[in-house]
């Protein structure tokens, strides 16, 4: 009886896969990433006045789209002749990865494309001294440790490649637009943490991550879908028919 | 993969500028000094009116800012961050009067490649009136922007 109710089904599963047609998949596997940034430690080796620490986490949406939180924190001196400056801070970026390869080119292991992110950062900035100079002689005076919080977003396009079995490499260029960065009329913070120069409404930035990935599911992705070609007569027909259907 | 492959292109070489552009050093370009700017009018006809001969000099001090300058429409005078008040000698036309100024003054970030100056509040003036007949005072706030602050006619 079992024998018999499995056979049928085989034959029923077989004739309604006679409507189908011939089509090539991918299997697609979608990722939890986590990584860190290595530029900022390397920077901080040869520059010990700037420190920034930053990484992220990723969730694959489908093979396209990836749902991506970072967060980091700076720690940026500046001296030159006549000021010091100091800030201080954590920021944050949310936002969107778009993979631009092909499912059949990216596989999981390869990703080029871009990202949009907006950024919030919380820092406070202190001017311990400074120093100006003119007709009647040099004035110096310094400026507190003001607390303040900066929004803008991030355009990121960049490469990644696996490189060992989910462990992945790659970078990422920042196109960043200020929208607040905090501060007052004449007291503008000089560096934001996350963002970078205070006083450009644009600035740019690097990162070059080493990230592990987690693989949680498997996406079948149709990659050439074959539409049957309907044959000329039928077509005509059918147009035919569309017509009458019209005219009534 | 043939749209893929020109689209890689043209990220590489927006990274490859961007990072060209980022590792430009920046340079102070942008007044760094805020001045007080007061222009020279006729109180008979109440028009702009140069004076053939001007000399002014901060009280104390023993350079001089204009020294028998001719065709000075518009002086820039410093002020003292320090002290709150500055005085100066102006000199029109070969006959001597003071200004004094009293005022507020604060820090202004420029940039960061220029650092910070200071800006200032006028908060009132006194004047000797040899050659001068009266000061009017046009704007209060003292900057870099080169913005009229008083008028001075004689």
């Amino acid at each position: 009886m079992r024998r018999i109710f499995a056979y049928t089904i085989s034959l029923l599963l077989f004739l309604s896969g006679a409507g189908l047609y011939a089509q090539d998949t991918v299997f697609f596997p979608l990722k939890i990433r986590a990584g860190f940034d290595l530029i900022g430690p390397v920077v901080y080796i040869y520059n010990k006045d700037n420190l920034n620490l930053e990484g992220y986490l990723s969730l694959d949406r489908n093979e396209k789209m990836s749902y991506v939180i970072e967060g980091g924190y700076l720690k940026y001196k500046y001296s030159q002749y006549n000021y010091d400056y100091i800030s201080t801070g954590v920021f944050t970026r949310i936002g969107v990865d778009f993979n631009l390869l092909k499912p059949e080119i990216s596989l999981g292991k390869y990703w080029a494309g871009v990202g949009l992110r907006y950024g919030l950062s919380f820092y406070s900035s202190e001017t311990p001294s400074f120093s100006h100079d003119n007709y009647w002689g040099t004035a110096t005076s310094s400026i507190p440790q003001i607390k303040s919080t900066g929004h803008f977003f991030e355009l990121t396009p960049g490469f990644k490649t696996e490189l060992l079995r989910n462990f992945t490499v790659g970078w990422t260029i920042r196109l960043k637009l200020l929208i607040s960065g905090g501060g007052t009329r004449d007291i503008k913070p000089i560096y934001i943490p996350g963002y970078g120069n205070g006083g450009k409404t644009v600035t740019l930035g690097v990162n070059y991550y080493i990230s592990w990935n987690i693989p949680f599911k498997t996406r079948m992705v149709i990659t050439k879908p074959v539409v049957p070609e309907e044959p000329e007569e039928n077509e005509e027909e059918g147009l035919n028919q569309q017509t009458t259907d019209v005219r009534q | 993969m043939k749209k893929t492959v020109p689209f890689i292109g043209i990220l590489l070489i927006v990274c490859l500028v961007g990072i060209l552009v980022r590792c430009t050093p920046g340079a102070c370009l942008e007044e760094t000094n805020s001045f007080l700017e007061a222009s020279f009018y006729s109180n008979t006809t109440k028009e702009i009116l140069v004076p053939d001969s001007l000399t002014i000099s901060g009280s104390g001090q023993s350079d001089t800012l204009y020294n028998k300058a001719e065709g000075v429409k518009v002086a820039s005078l410093p002020l003292n961050a320090t002290t709150g008040k500055c005085t100066f000698v102006i000199r029109i036309n070969g006959t001597d009067d003071t200004l004094q100024l009293i005022y507020s003054s604060y820090p202004h970030l420029i940039s960061k490649e220029c650092g910070y100056t200071f800006y200032h509040t006028l908060d009132t003036f006194f004047y000797s009136r040899n050659t001068i007949d009266y000061v009017y005072r046009t704007s209060n706030n003292i900057t870099t922007l080169n913005e009229e602050n008083i008028r001075i006619y004689y």
